[in-house]
């Protein structure tokens, strides 16, 4: 099975998370709140990310570029724990 | 829901709390604006509970008690308005960025020096780095009362004896531990304790404060709108309005005065025992599943009800985030803001996930909670 990788959009504080969710919800693209992983964050350690979903991540990157939303960057990771656990959104 | 995210702010108020609120909402004018009823009442249950937090604190009297924002600002305050240049202060490894960059940014403006008492791997001060760090300019000891990520409690007698045999002030950062482990500024020679009135004293947010010793002078950093002395070009010189400019937020103050008398009444050491023994059953329950390492100093339990873990070499935020998607549970990973403490546990890469246990925990949810992690810890 191919390994399960999960999009992180990172941010420099939770106004710009919550700013993007909504902009992401506004145009039908799924967005989940989750702790950003440590593996990534550097310095933004603490924070939110938005976890989006593989198939929408061109999409998303499209939107984001479209209203030059603020975010920090996007990162994919290979799911840790449990793959395919189905609680994405 | 199972909420274990209880030292970054209790959920669950007492009623007392909630119906003290919502009667302040309805019925309170502005404190010290007046004499009519409703700023009476305001005035009063401000008095209360500046008088309450005295008491639990045994602070010298509510005229020493300042109210703030949280104790992020009550810091803030206590560390700009203390140290004059040339200054030089000792903190600890134990300490939350609420401590640290105020005092980062004295240092980086010239202000004072610094020195940092480091903690071994189990998150231990040093207590003889104190004695070893202090020099001639010394003016202060600046320390947490407990590690918000281990739970370690600082042995605050054995530091204020420190700081009374040199000379030097202790200024306490209490916010993990007022209404939720003994304090008592004159046994333990605490200039300022600065605490937060959301966790421990189960008030509401954007409630906090600090209480000075007698003796102690802090610069006040605002200054204006007093109700009294109106026509002095000067902001009041006494306390507490010395140090409080501007409407109190009243409303969210007779909260935080009901949440400090039902802990009054309960006892601070009978609360200490009820969430201690949730904390002990959970620590006891995971520290021997395979894969997980709890962090913090459990040889005895003068401590908080923080248990501080991770699962093999899983990502602290994906552990949280399983815990919270597929069992309910709240927590907190991550550096918890104490970057200090994560490099000293040697935790700073993975991060840790954190459970604390309040008062209105139970010990079923103890024993969820070790069922998750047994569950987590078993996949692979
Ligand atoms: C040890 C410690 N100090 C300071 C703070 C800051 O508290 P507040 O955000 O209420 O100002 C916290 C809370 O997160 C804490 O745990």
């Amino acid at each position: 099975m191919a390994e399960e990788i999960n999009y992180y959009i990172l941010f420099a504080n939770y106004t710009q998370g919550l700013a993007l969710q909504e902009l992401l919800k506004s145009e039908g693209l799924r967005a989940r709140i989750a702790p950003t992983p440590r593996a990534v964050q550097g310095e933004l350690s603490c924070g939110m990310s938005l976890l989006v979903l593989p198939e929408e991540i061109d999409a998303v990157r499209e939107c984001i570029a479209r209203h030059n939303a603020p975010h920090h960057s996007i990162v994919p990771l290979p799911c840790q724990i449990r793959p395919g656990r189905g609680r994405f959104c | 829901m199972i909420y274990l995210d209880n030292a970054a702010t209790t959920l669950k108020k007492p009623d007392c709390v909630v119906a003290a609120v919502t009667e302040a909402l309805c019925n309170m004018g502005n404190s010290s604006r007046g004499t009519h009823d409703s700023s009476l009442k305001s005035a009063r249950a401000v008095f209360a509970a500046r008088s309450s937090l005295a008491k639990l604190f045994n602070a010298p009297g509510p005229e020493q008690v300042v109210f703030t924002q949280n104790s992020t600002e009550a810091l803030n305050m206590a560390l700009c308005g203390l140290f004059c240049k040339g200054d030089h202060v000792i903190t600890t490894a134990l300490e939350h960025n609420s401590v640290l960059r105020p005092l980062y940014r004295l240092e980086d403006e010239g202000v004072i020096s610094l020195s940092v008492v480091p903690a071994d791997r189990q998150g231990r001060p040093d207590y003889d780095a104190f004695s070893r760090l202090i020099r001639p300019e010394t003016r202060a000891i600046v320390c947490t009362h407990a590690s918000n990520l281990t739970g370690n409690v600082m042995d605050l007698e054995r530091v204020g004896a420190i700081a009374k045999s040199h000379g030097l002030l202790l200024v306490v950062d209490a916010s993990q531990t007022a209404g939720a482990y003994p304090i008592d500024m004159k046994r333990m020679n605490i200039s300022v304790l600065c605490f937060t009135g959301h966790k421990g004293l189960m008030g509401p947010q954007g409630t906090g404060g600090m209480c000075l010793a007698r003796d102690v002078r802090i610069r006040p950093f605002k200054v204006g709108g007093s109700g009294v002395q109106s026509y002095s070009r000067a902001h009041p010189a006494e306390m507490p309005t010395r140090l409080e400019a501007g409407t109190l937020n009243g409303h969210g103050i007779a909260g935080l005065g009901a949440g400090v008398d039902y802990i009054l009444e309960k006892g601070v050491d009978a609360i200490h025992a009820y969430e201690i023994a949730l904390a002990k059953h959970f620590y006891e329950g995971v520290r021997d599943i395979p894969g997980v390492t709890v962090y913090g100093d459990f040889t005895n339990w003068n401590r908080t009800a923080v248990v501080t873990l991770n699962i093999g070499d899983y990502d602290s935020g994906a552990v949280s985030d399983a815990l919270w998607e597929d069992f309910g549970i709240a927590t907190r990973p991550g550096a918890h803001c104490a970057p200090l403490m994560h490099h000293a546990l040697g935790t700073a890469e993975q991060g840790a996930v954190r459970f604390s246990f309040a008062l209105f925990n139970t010990l079923d949810e103890a024993d969820a909670a070790i069922a998750a992690v047994k569950e987590l810890a078993q996949c692979d």
